[in-house]
């Protein structure tokens, strides 16, 4: 037999033993048995220097191997008969150790529930450029030349003759021309808008919009889709109000207010005591964008809605201060884990 | 749009409390903000009169009044220049509130006791006149209250108004609303205009030149007016409306304004300085001076109401200060016109103005209502200023402006609203928004001037579905459209890499996409960026052209908050400008960031985080997307250290950089700690990730597992030294990994020594010892060879 073989054997043989061991005493005398001063194993590498030079550094890397791992099934072993069963040292109050979870941004957390609450219900996800195009931005929605949007004040330009999208609405005739009906999709994503930056306003923030188009949609099908993704997403409970606004893109306009979800529509300070969130802006896309599209707009109809993602975390987590969310400060961050 | 409730009702003859009036206009478009009682202040003032005025020892500016209300009799101080004996005054009386927070308790000032106040209107809330108390009629009853006497039972109705709404912007358009919704009819005020026998055309001709910029302008003439004071009941609608009363002639002007929605002007036509109105574009250059005493240096852009010569009024903005009425005004020429839109628009930017006139000329009013609200203006200059109006307006209409004429089909109007609405509600409906109608299906509508906004079957359909009210359209409770999602990879894949990431202990940061092209140029000098045209600020002049910018920026901010341990990463865009082909570019990345120590705890020591911190994090990145081997090759860049600075590829693809920022960048950030990082570009880790993986069946034969010592020089790369192993063993070398790095004191120079686990195993046999030292013997000549490497004595 070789001694290669030998040590294998030797460490079958410890291991066999070890878990015979039926008592703390019983191991620890094993432990001299094999791994002790005069112990099998030791001996072994004793050994090592009577042999040829090649023979010895195999046989040694693998006795020493065999070395470090019985020593390793002697602690897991003896830890069978220590110290935690029964004894008062043992101190469940420290910390659990190992690295922590990192945390996903708030504004994404939410925008990523918007979004996962529309897929329930069948719409797929469509993205586009941030610097956009005059056209695609504005023209396109039906917004007239001289709109008070396309101010410089509400707007940044680049220079190259594009500017910077002021909401995700532009993807929708962007995937309009490129599909055919019925098209259902959502367009999270970010916007900017040229403002001075205070507690309620920044450049930049986020959106979810969407739209179907299709034949035979109805404003009756724009309420029925908005009433379940406020139900699903703020609660069942809640109610909704929908106001008649105005935005260039459709028409008829809705403005969505839900009832409040901190004090279910009582009043109190989130809602400004008028029991009413308003939360998403909506209506029947404009028979003219249609057009645009290429669209025969006695044939197809379709809806469309929009909601600010900051809002509606800043609503949801009662945030004051929406610089808040853009400092990235880890203990604001963190709060969110 | 400010509006007083009570005349809303007076117009409409509804009884409804001001709530209901304000949800059902709410309801209906014209969003109610805010309703403010005009008796808010006014609660115990009441009545007096100042029946005795005394000096007070060693005071010059206040008097001891003395005032009866009814019963009672009070001495009060009071400091207002205009008191007079006589006067009927409002006094507030003990625990009153008044605006400003002032509660009326009893004071000794200068000796006098005083208990009550005779208050401004200001005080009183109805107005920021503070200039004197104010005076009551002398007919009013001393000790009745104030609200009785001044009919203040009223509210302010503060409307937010859409912008395609311009007729609401008077009372008579929001009445009209409400006289759709409660199916009443507008009381439409009935009076007569008597006029002189004097020509209005004999004293003034209207030319005018620029006909785009000007449809309509029609003219009177009022002579022998009194400026004054106006009534009370004309003031009080005014205030109602948030505009401050100033004289009969102006607020005559006002007030037909708020009813009818035509801003009028009035000139004093003796300052006019001819007998010849000209409207006509400025010309360049040509200076003017509006009334609030500013001059402006006028463009083609203002559209300007001359004499024929001179500037006197900047159309639909502001008149001129040349020609405005004062108190010894005599005659008054009065303007009522119909400007462009447009024009009133781009003038009023130009001005840097924007007043209640521009408002409603930009949003567009009723141009055939003109010769309606001059006559009205005129009929009250003769009722309140006592002038008389001269025979005739003299009206230049060169563009006429006709009603439009929509076709409108009931059934459609239901299919698009998911209603069965009967044809007849929706004619009630439209004749209550004051549209004709002729046929029966289609209904031929023609809508007045007033409504701009209405310009096909679709806005006919919404003045329905609004008026009918949202609420009666059913929430439909099928879902249509496509009832599954396509999963796209793209959506899925950030979703999972911040799974992925988190799981790392990474925390996900958030950029605005802005950025300071200062701190872009010293990232990286070369690297084009896409300027902002009109920046909000000049630190956020750029669209970011890396994500470094943004996470040096966090990190800064975290710094600087005491937070100096950091694992963050962010999923975002970066912007460039078009190329030389006029392609866009605009590129998603994820940004990996670590610096300062690793969280530690009491078992393990916090260390520093370093390149490594970031590569585990990247290949759990590629565990999970099954990325093929992910290469390092060094490059030179401006902001990474050039000790640490790699190009990340897989295969041929490039997928980012990684790399430890300069010290001198860092620096620039104020950031005095070492930071790591790696930006990776999306589109190529998609397309080299995979979904799916094939199921291997599980090992059945044992594995053997091997150790090697080895010592080599310290330039040999670990990476080297696995692949030789592998290349070396093949398949049956199932997996090595190293588990000591060491040089230092206990090895030579140059050196350092590497410790290798290698298990061995075979999918076909148990390897016998023979076989496994056969290839570890090949791996250790390989490395002897190609790495000169030893093998560590123990
Ligand atoms: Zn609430």
């Amino acid at each position: 037999m070789s001694l290669l073989d030998e040590v294998t054997r030797l460490e079958t043989e410890a291991l066999r033993e070890i878990k015979g061991a039926d008592s703390l005493e019983a191991l620890n005398e094993l432990q001299i048995k094999y791994l002790g001063r005069k112990g099998l194993v030791t001996a072994v590498l004793k050994t090592l220097g009577t042999l040829p030079v090649d023979e010895r550094k195999t046989v040694g890397a693998q006795a020493n191997r065999a070395h470090q791992d019985l020593e390793n099934h002697f602690q897991l072993a003896a830890q069978k008969f220590s110290t935690t069963r029964g004894k008062k040292d043992f101190d469940p109050t420290l910390p659990g150790t190992g690295p922590r979870t990192g945390t996903i941004h708030i504004v994404n957390r939410v925008m990523g529930e918007i979004c996962h609450t529309f897929y329930g219900i069948g719409f797929e996800t469509a993205r586009g450029p941030h610097v956009e195009t005059d056209h695609y931005n504005f023209e396109m929605l039906n917004f007239p030349p001289d709109h008070p949007a396309r101010d410089m004040q509400d707007t940044f330009f680049v220079e190259g003759g594009r500017l910077l999208r002021t909401h995700t609405t532009p993807v929708q005739p962007r995937e309009l021309e490129k599909r055919k009906p019925p098209v259902k999709i959502i367009t999270p994503g970010k916007t900017f808008r040229n403002e001075e930056i205070s507690t309620r306003a920044h450049v930049s923030f986020h959106q979810v919009d969407g739209f179907l188009v299709d034949e035979g949609v109805t404003m009756a099908d724009l309420k029925g889709a908005l009433v379940a993704f406020c139900k699903a997403f703020f609660g069942s409970g809640l109610k909704l109000k929908f106001r008649p606004s105005f935005f260039p893109f459709t028409e008829p306009s809705a403005e969505v207010d839900i009832s409040c979800f901190l004090c279910n529509g009582v009043g109190c300070q989130l809602c400004k005591y008028s029991g009413w969130l308003e939360i998403l802006g909506c209506g029947m896309i404009h028979p003219k964008v249609l057009e645009n599209c290429g669209y025969d707009s006695e044939k197809y109809t379709g809806y469309a809605f929009g909601m600010g993602v900051e809002r509606v975390a800043m609503l949801k987590y009662k945030i004051n201060d929406i610089r808040l969310l853009f400092n990235n400060n880890l203990r604001f961050l963190r709060q969110f884990a | 749009m400010k509006v007083s409730y009570k005349w809303l009702l007076e117009l409409t003859g509804l009884d409804w409390p001001v709530e209901k009036v304000a949800e059902r206009l709410t309801l209906s478009g014209t969003a109610c903000e805010e309703i403010i009682p005009l008796s808010k202040y006014l609660d115990k003032v009441v009545v007096g009169e100042v029946i005795d005025l005394q000096k007070i020892e060693g005071a010059d500016k206040i008097k001891k009044a003395t005032v009866v209300t009814g019963r009672e009799k009070y001495d009060l101080v009071c400091g207002a220049p205009n008191v007079a004996v006589g006067q009927k005054v409002p006094v507030a009386l003990l625990g009153a509130r008044l605006a400003g927070d002032i509660t009326i308790k009893k004071v000794k000032i200068r000796g006098v006791e005083s208990i009550g106040m005779i208050c401004s209107e200001r005080e009183l809330g109805l107005s920021d006149d503070h200039s004197g108390i104010m005076v009551l009629d002398g007919k009013a009853v001393p000790g009745t209250s104030v609200i009785d006497e001044l009919d203040l039972d009223d509210y302010i109705m503060n409307f937010e108004l859409t912008p395609n709404r311009p007729d609401s912007m008077s009372v008579t358009g929001i009445a009209r609303d409400l006289q759709a919704l409660a199916g009443v009819k507008i009381r439409k005020p009935v009076f007569e205009l008597k006029e002189a026998d004097r020509k209005t055309a004999a004293y003034i001709k209207v030319d005018i030149e620029d006909a785009v910029g000007c449809p309509r302008y029609a003219a009177r003439i009022i002579d022998g007016i009194t400026i004054a004071g106006s009534p009370w009941w004309l003031k009080k609608k005014l205030i109602a409306a948030g505009i401050r009363p100033i004289c009969n002639v102006v607020d005559i002007t006002n007030l037909v304004m708020l009813e009818t929605g035509n801003p009028l002007h009035a000139f004093d036509l003796k300052l006019f300085g001819s007998d010849r109105v000209l409207v006509r574009k400025a010309r360049d250059k040509e200076k003017f001076v509006t009334l609030d005493g500013e001059e402006h240096e006028l463009s083609p852009d203002v559209l300007l109401i001359t004499n024929g010569n001179t500037g006197v009024a900047a159309a639909g903005v502001m008149g001129g200060l040349n020609s405005e009425v004062k108190t010894d005004t005599h005659t008054i020429l009065l303007e009522a016109a119909y400007f462009n839109p447009r024009i009133i628009r781009k003038s009023r930017k130009y001005l840097g103005l924007v007043t209640e006139s521009s408002t409603r000329f930009e949003k567009g009013v009723d141009p055939n209502n003109i010769p309606y609200a001059i006559d009205r203006a005129a009929y009250y200059f003769k009722e309140i200023g006592g002038g008389e109006v001269l025979n005739g307006i003299v009206d230049c209409y060169p563009q006429p402006i006709f009603p439009v004429k929509i076709s409108f089909r009931p059934d459609r109007c239901n299919s698009i609203l998911g209603t069965a609405l009967s044809s007849d509600r929706m004619k009630e409906i439209l004749s209550g928004l004051d549209f004709e109608i002729t046929g029966s299906n289609p209904l031929n509508v023609t809508v007045p001037t007033f409504r701009p906004d209405i310009e096909q079957e679709i806005d006919l359909i919404e003045e329905i579905a609004r008026i009918e009210g949202y609420a009666a359209i059913p929430d439909t409770e099928v879902n249509i459209g496509p009832l599954y999602t396509p999963v796209h990879f793209v959506d899925r894949f950030e979703d999972e890499v911040r799974s992925v990431l988190t799981g790392s202990g990474f925390d996900e940061i958030l950029g605005h996409g802005l950025a300071d092209s200062r701190q872009a140029k010293i990232l990286n000098p070369d690297l084009s960026r896409l300027r902002i045209i009109n920046p909000v600020s000049e630190d956020l002049d750029i669209m970011r052209n890396s994500l470094i910018l943004t996470a040096l920026t966090v990190v800064n901010h975290n710094l600087s908050h005491r937070l100096i341990d950091m694992r963050l990463f962010e999923i975002g865009r970066a912007y460039f400008p078009p190329d030389k082909d006029g392609n866009w570019l605009e590129e998603d990345r994820i940004s990996l960031t670590v610096s300062g120590n690793t969280s530690g705890s009491w078992r393990e020591k916090p260390r520093p985080q370093d390149f490594y911190d970031l590569k585990r994090a990247i290949e759990n990145l590629a565990l999970h997307f099954h990325w093929p081997e992910i290469t390092f090759q060094e490059i030179k860049t401006n902001f990474f250290d050039e000790s640490i600075s790699y190009k990340l590829s897989s295969g041929p693809t490039d997928i980012g950089l990684i790399g430890k920022i300069a010290e001198p960048v860092a620096k620039k950030f104020d950031i005095k700690q070492e930071v790591y990082i790696a930006e990776l570009k999306i589109n190529p880790l998609i397309t080299i990730s995979r979904e799916a993986v094939i199921f291997e069946p599980l090992p059945v034969y044992p594995a053997a597992p091997r150790d090697l010592a080895l010592v080599v020089d310290v330039n040999v790369k670990v990476g080297d030294i696995i692949k030789l192993i592998q290349k070396t063993a093949g398949p049956t070398a199932e997996s090595v990994n190293v588990f000591d790095l060491y040089s230092g004191e206990q090895i030579r120079k140059g050196k350092k020594s590497i410790g290798i686990a290698i298990t061995y195993r075979s999918p076909e046999k148990s390897l016998t010892g023979d076989e496994v030292d056969n290839l570890q013997g090949n791996i250790m000549a390989e490395l002897k060879k190609l790495f000169n490497a030893e093998i560590r004595e123990k």
